[in-house]
């Protein structure tokens, strides 16, 4: 990691450079030239130079003095370039402590500025605090001390938040914050923190949701999706994720699977089924047992299927959600036997002995008495999802004659 | 000092009063209590217990709990407080060794216990305290989790861990009690795998799974074969409501020529006949008698209701494994409160427990 050899003169004319391109883009109002200033983690040439000149060199601060053009950002460029020379030197923890007082400093100026010019490079920003906290953390937890910079950025991001929830062009900046946020949050795993943005988000009157970025809206609403699916409201969760999909930009593969990842368990609990098209194009072979069955009314497989996958199903929180589509499954399993009686004797189909579900499940290699099975057909009657009656003397399961497996289709079993 | 203070003030508890006299105390009687707002600047040395005198403390308290000279309102009252202040001076001084785990997971049982005791009592006031009572369980859990991560090494192995892990799934069978605690999905991510496949979360994992599907019977059954005591002083309440729907859906779904046999739901919902019939009565429903005598439940009646919460009371298991071990398990629980060894999951060997309770009190009326 060792700089190249830069002479005092070369190292002083980078930083000058560097301090006139800040002033330049600020004066100017240039978005864009700001925001590459700010992409730290992105390694670009011209700052890994920078970064170069800066360790030669030393003293920076006084260059930064020499004229009122820089010095009146020196509460921005002094920690920036702190950030920057650390990151070369991978002190990641001291960077990151540094750029969070750059990034302080800048959402001030920002808010004193009238229009939103520089949005983009507070988005930037953003970002960026929330990438140099995650990997000074790591090299926290990799030298054995307690991570804390991810939990100090996600406050820091609040601030921001803070700055930009106002009347004005300013505030269709929230949502992309409010993204990173999500993001520190789901990092943390401390998810209980999403509530007071999105309710800041969807009740705030400044806010209208339709003006915001499409793309923070489809990850906004992507995020807020999964956390329908923990909470288990399945008919928010469904209308949210659908939307993050049906918005979502065709080409980004990778963020259709994210959506498709939660989603498809969410419709598979009102009983729609993916194709396997859909799951092969995707990449998202973990559900395919479960989609086959699904429609075999396989409970043997169904069970087969999480185990095999549980701990992946665990980590993305959606085991118990797959749990609950054993009700579905027998719903589909007693559809099968309804239709091989049905076969033999049309008039008689609709009686269904308890001790034959007992044997198709033992079949199965599920073993159940009697009482069981009663209890679960009396449960299945219950909840809809089978239309008819028992008969406990009898031991007997009596299907309706008309519609017995009525569709599920946009109701939610709960 | 705080004991001068509280002398003069007459603000002694009743186990605290030296002879029954509300103004007088002693060294040996007297517990710390707990103080809501204490000021970091005029805490001295002397005002913070020890770890060692702490661990005193909390036999003593301990002890208590079986005490049948003042109702269990009074006893617990003065246990969750002085426990409080337990794991007061244990947070200001920032101790976390495996010392304190063991002190915790005893405070922890305690919770538990006492909420199961809380609903056997009656009270204007026994809401309010199972309610304070369910608070304190829930932090004093979350941070016996902290304390097992902090003491986490390779060579170390919590022996109750997993049990303790399963307690927090069965504590949130109900996904609208959550709180602000962490829905279960979210709180699956981060227990360690080891503890994921552990025998107890299996029980508590099938449980669950049992309660959101609504297999009241398997629900009822599995409780019953394969809950430890503590397990089932959780899911306890969950039981009755598991009940409620399982008459919901044989009203609902039951052949109308066919009443139901009471004597089946007894033995499904694991209730006396008696209490069936009167659980059904709760529930606004009839019961019909046959020409034999029998008891049967008609079915199709549109007079059912849900009675909310606590309206509905609560009949024990009927179970030959909880009958016999009941005392039993109270007693071995006391027993490891206060010496703090391991808590047992399985059957107790009733046989020994009887002969060496029999002779420890031969023993003590010998040495009387």
């Amino acid at each position: 990691m060792a700089s190249s050899y830069l002479s005092m003169g070369e190292a002083h004319r980078r930083v000058t450079d560097f301090l006139n391109r800040f002033s330049d883009a600020v004066s100017s109002q240039d978005a864009k030239s700001l925001c590459l200033i700010f992409s730290i983690s992105s390694n670009p040439s011209f700052l890994l130079s920078l970064s170069d000149a800066l360790i030669t060199f030393q003293d920076a601060s006084r260059v930064i003095r020499q004229a009122d053009r820089y010095s009146q950002y020196a509460d921005i460029l002094l920690p920036l370039f702190r950030a920057l020379q650390s990151y070369r030197l991978t002190n990641l923890v001291e960077s990151y402590q540094a750029f969070e007082k750059a990034a302080n400093a800048f959402t001030q100026e920002f808010r004193n500025w009238e229009s939103a010019w520089a949005l983009e490079a507070l988005y930037v920003i953003a970002y960026e605090t929330r990438i140099l906290a995650e990997r000074a953390d790591r090299e926290l937890s990799s030298n054995g001390k307690t991570p804390e910079k991810l939990k100090g950025a996600g406050s820091f991001l609040m601030k921001v938040f803070g700055v930009l929830a106002g009347k004005g062009s300013k505030r269709v900046g929230a949502l992309y914050v409010t993204c990173q946020l999500f993001k520190i949050y789901f990092k943390l795993g401390t998810v209980h923190l999403c509530k007071s943005v999105t309710r800041s988000i969807e009740t705030a009157r400044i806010f209208d949701f339709e003006e915001f970025p499409l793309r923070d809206k489809v990850t906004y609403m992507y995020y807020t999706g999964r956390l329908e699916v923990y909470n288990e409201n399945f008919s928010a969760a469904d209308h949210k994720l659908s939307y993050a999909l049906n918005h979502c930009n065709p080409w980004k593969e990778r963020n259709i699977r994210m959506i498709l990842k939660y989603l498809i368990p969410v419709k598979l609990s009102i009983g729609i089924l993916p194709k396997t098209s859909l799951l092969e194009k995707y990449n998202l072979t973990e559900y395919n047992n479960i989609v086959l069955a699904f429609r075999r009314g396989d409970l043997r497989l169904l069970r087969h299927a999480l185990q095999e996958h549980e701990d992946q199903f665990l980590r993305s929180g959606v085991y118990l959600v797959l749990e609950k589509l054993e009700l579905q499954v027998y719903q589909r399993l007693l559809k099968k036997i309804y239709i091989i009686q049905k076969q033999k004797d049309q008039n008689k189909a609709h009686q269904i002995k308890l001790d034959l579900i007992v044997r198709a499940l033992k079949w199965l290699e599920i073993d159940m008495d009697v009482d069981e099975v009663e209890c679960i057909m009396s449960i299945l009657i219950y909840k809809n999802l089978v239309k008819g009656y028992f008969a406990h003397k009898s031991k007997v399961v009596v299907l309706s004659k008309q519609d017995p497996f009525p569709r599920l289709t946009g109701k939610v079993i709960n | 000092e705080e004991r001068e203070k509280r002398e003069r003030l007459r603000d002694l508890a009743v186990f605290e009063r030296l002879y029954g006299n509300p103004r007088q105390s002693s060294p040996n009687l007297a517990v710390k209590k707990f103080c809501r707002t204490i000021s970091v600047k005029t805490l001295q040395d002397s005002d913070v217990r020890p770890l060692s005198v702490l661990e005193d403390t909390l036999n003593y308290l301990c002890n208590l709990l079986d005490s049948t000279e003042h109702s269990f309102e009074v006893v617990h009252d003065f246990i969750f407080d002085r426990m409080r202040s337990i794991r007061q001076d244990l947070s200001m001084q920032n101790i976390s060794c495996s010392r304190v785990v063991s002190m915790y997971e005893r405070m922890v049982k305690f919770h538990i216990i006492s909420q199961h005791k809380l609903r056997r009592c009656s009270g204007s006031n026994i809401s309010s305290l199972s309610y304070l009572n369910m608070e304190q369980l829930m932090k004093a859990l979350a941070t016996l989790y902290n304390l097992y991560e902090a003491n986490r090494t390779s060579e170390s192995i919590f022996e109750n861990e997993a049990e303790f892990f399963s307690f927090y799934v069965l504590l949130h069978l109900d996904s609208k009690t959550q709180g602000t605690g962490e829905t279960l999905s979210l709180w699956f991510r981060h227990v360690p795998s080891h503890i994921m496949k552990s025998i107890e979360m299996y029980f508590a994992r099938k449980i669950l799974r049992y309660f959101k599907l609504g297999f009241y019977k398997n629900f009822i059954h599995t409780t019953e074969s394969e809950a430890s005591y503590l397990q089932y002083c959780i899911i306890e309440p969950s039981i009755n409501e598991v009940r409620a729907l399982a008459i919901s859906c044989v009203n609902y779904g039951g052949y109308k020529p066919q009443p139901f046999p009471l004597l089946a739901l007894s033995k499904l919902l694991m209730m006396k006949e008696c209490d069936v019939e009167s659980f059904c009565n709760d529930s606004g429903l009839q019961t019909s008698v046959d020409e034999e005598g029998n008891n049967f439940l008609p079915t199709k009646q549109t007079t059912l209701i849900h009675p909310k919460g606590g309206l509905h009371k609560y009949y024990p298991l009927e179970s030959e494994r909880f009958e016999r071990n009941c005392e039993f398990y109270m007693m071995t629980y006391v027993e490891c409160l206060t010496y703090g060894e391991g808590v047992l999951l399985v059957d107790f060997k009733s046989d020994l427990l009887r002969t060496r309770y029999g002779s420890i009190m031969w023993n003590y009326d010998l040495r009387k």
